[in-house]
């Protein structure tokens, strides 16, 4: 099994933590050759799983602030009845502040009229608010406060990259839908991204494979209910609106994680022809997987998803108007 | 890191848990589980350390099981006989399924590829170390869930349209994904775990799309509810056979508990009550892909003559 080249990509994969450190956004450029500057990069400071988990506990603030006022117009410190702390260690106050639509946080409770949809949001708010509680209860003292967040000129940054003007994901369903999209596929590839960068295996890794596994669901949830409605016309246009969305969103998180001019990690929700007999590809297939040609779900190093929600900003931005807390950032 | 460790303790020493020599993690299972939290799980003697050949043959053997149900039920035709390698087993059963919809037909086209695709991955990974397909029955082992599901004593999901696909779909899915995420804190490599961190995620965002399906089928007012308790069924059966580990797939989810936080109600993610993707061992695995209780079985179900490898006993 451990091949030379299996050997190199572990020693890689090891690596990575300083690799991380070294900042550079050519990370995603770097392949085999790497292997050569691994005594380079280990003289630099390396992250820790404390590193890994805050990081993706800012990740759960922003994913959970999104949908719990999208399905119940609070912020996660004003719902389970105050009792979800947002603060550094265990301080259930202090957190960032957000910024949402000038109505304030009732403002953002998505006017469902989709009932499927309305359930879905209901679920996803509860389980990312579960993510967060989880994090923040592994990292007891360590936990990073809630950073400052941004829902609002966020969305309509990146509603601009993809043509979209004055993006609201609070508008409505599909609006809400889209939202949901933007969020979910970076989460997948971003626990996917750490989980080899992780040191303790059964008390860090296996819930962070967890998480992956069910922000994955969510993304198939997120994925299929894009797919079916965009069978016919929506509100949004013709049959097809949707997921030419997805694909431009796809697109743009490509763009902005630097593999848009070599091989794109991301795919839209579409159709592509597979060979499932012989070689030649002609059974037209659905992509509700975000995934490489090989269905391999894709990793994103934490620098690429910075590089996203940070929507292009260098150090901050998008929706971290100050930055992540904690120590990748 | 205290907490955390209570919440996933089954996490721990899963090694020696897998060669059965963990009654403790056999226990704290149970409280991982958010619904239908019953479990049978016997344990037996250690047997041997688990290596990742061993763990990525296992997997192999799920994804020659996967891709053999999902090819037949796209196009009739099961894997090519380079793919199921020399001396592969017969499969039993499977058709391909008629009366789609365009959309429809994607969706298998699209889990048949990526299934088909995994296992000509795992074998290249594997190399000479690669198992064959075993011999795999699925008339056999749709007919043994049916059977423990209280649904009648056989159901065929290829002659049922999209809702048997989705049934069929259903019924192994979740099991893949429980399986890499159990086996992802097992593996040894870096490399591979990452390649396993990518096929669980492949095999999630599918699960997550054919619960939302069952979940849409069933959620009108008034609609037909048979694919939903069909599935729900299904998954009874799962939790009693592998250490708990289910969700439940309800419809009407609504507004109350979500800004109390009381509610516990989940839809299309299965996962804990902390919303934590259930791992399962490969034991738990292997006693609801072989449909037995028992301790010690290495064949049954849909492996007529078991799996191919060294993981192929249930502790």
């Amino acid at each position: 099994m451990a091949t030379q080249e299996t050997q190199q990509i572990d020693a890689i994969l090891s690596s990575r933590r300083a690799m991380l450190a070294m900042g550079g956004t050519a990370l995603a450029g770097l392949a085999l050759s790497t292997v050569g500057s691994k005594a380079e990069a280990q003289s630099t400071s390396t992250f820790t799983d404390t590193d890994i988990l805050n990081f993706a506990l800012n990740l759960e603030y922003l994913e959970a602030n999104f949908y719990t006022l999208a399905a119940a117009g609070a912020t996660i410190d004003q719902s389970a009845g105050g009792s979800l702390g947002i603060g550094a260690g265990t301080s259930t106050t202090g957190g960032g502040a957000i910024t949402v639509k000038s109505g304030g946080p009732t403002a953002c409770k998505v006017p469902f009229t989709m009932p499927l949809i309305q359930a879905y949001a209901l679920e996803v708010a509860l389980e990312e608010r579960n993510h967060v509680t989880t994090l923040r209860s592994a990292l007891g003292s360590s936990a990073v406060a809630q950073p400052v967040l941004d829902l609002v000129n966020s969305f309509v940054t990146l509603g601009n990259a993809v043509g979209v003007s004055n993006f609201d994901p609070f508008a409505n369903d599909l609006a809400f839908l889209l939202g949901s999209y933007i969020f979910e596929d970076v989460g997948v590839s971003a626990y996917h991204g750490a989980a080899p960068l992780i040191t303790n295996k059964t008390s860090v890794l296996a819930p962070a494979v967890g998480i992956h596994a069910v922000e994955a669901y969510h993304a198939g949830l997120v994925r299929a209910t894009i797919f079916n409605l965009d069978q016919t016309a929506t509100a949004l246009g013709p049959a097809g609106t949707l997921r030419t969305l997805s694909q431009k969103i796809s697109a743009a998180r490509a763009t902005l994680d630097g593999t848009a001019s070599k091989t794109p990690d991301d795919i839209g929700v579409g159709t592509v022809q597979v060979a499932l007999q012989g070689t030649t590809a002609n059974f037209p297939a659905s992509t509700l997987a975000d995934a490489d040609t090989n269905y391999l779900g894709w990793a994103r190093t934490p620098t690429q998803v910075l590089a996203i929600v940070y929507a292009g900003g260098s150090g901050k931005g998008g929706f971290f108007p100050n930055g992540l807390n904690g120590n990748i950032k | 890191m205290d907490t955390l460790q209570s919440v996933v303790r089954h996490a721990l020493s899963r090694r020696s848990f897998l060669a059965g020599a963990s009654g403790v993690a056999a226990a704290t299972l149970v409280a991982g589980c958010s619904n239908d939290g019953t479990m049978s799980m016997t344990t037996s003697p250690p047997t041997s350390s688990i290596t990742d050949t061993d763990i990525l043959n296992f997997a192999l053997n799920l994804e020659y099981l996967e891709a053999e149900f999902f090819l037949r039920a796209s196009t009739g035709s099961g894997l090519s006989a380079a793919d199921a390698g020399t001396g592969a087993g017969a499969v039993t059963g499977g058709t391909q399924i008629s009366g789609l919809t365009a959309a429809q037909s994607a969706y298998l086209n699209e889990i048949a590829q990526t299934e088909m695709t995994h296992v000509r991955f795992l074998r290249q990974q594997l190399g000479s170390a690669a198992v064959a397909r075993p011999a795999i029955d699925f008339t056999a082992g749709f007919n043994g869930a049916a059977s423990a599901a209280g649904l009648g004593s056989s159901y065929n999901p290829f002659a049922n349209g999209f809702n048997g696909w989705l049934i069929g779909a259903f019924t192994f899915e979740d099991v893949g994904v429980s399986a890499y995420t159990g086996a992802a804190p097992l593996i040894s490599s870096a490399t591979i775990l990452n390649a396993a961190a990518s096929i669980q995620a492949v095999e999630a965002y599918h699960a997550g799309a054919v619960r939302t399906n069952i979940v849409a089928l069933a959620a009108p007012a008034g609609a037909d509810q048979t694919t939903l308790n069909t599935a729900n069924a299904i998954s009874k059966v799962r939790a009693t056979l592998g250490g708990g580990m289910e969700t439940t797939l309800v419809t009407g989810l609504t507004a109350a508990g979500v800004v109390s936080g009381t509610s516990g109600s989940t839809i299309v993610a299965a996962s804990t009550s902390s919303s934590i993707g259930f791992a399962r061992t490969p034991s738990q695995v292997l006693h609801i892909v072989y449909e037995t209780a028992s301790a010690g079985v290495s064949q049954g179900g849909f492996f007529p003559s078991g799996l191919n490898g060294t993981i192929k006993t249930t502790a």
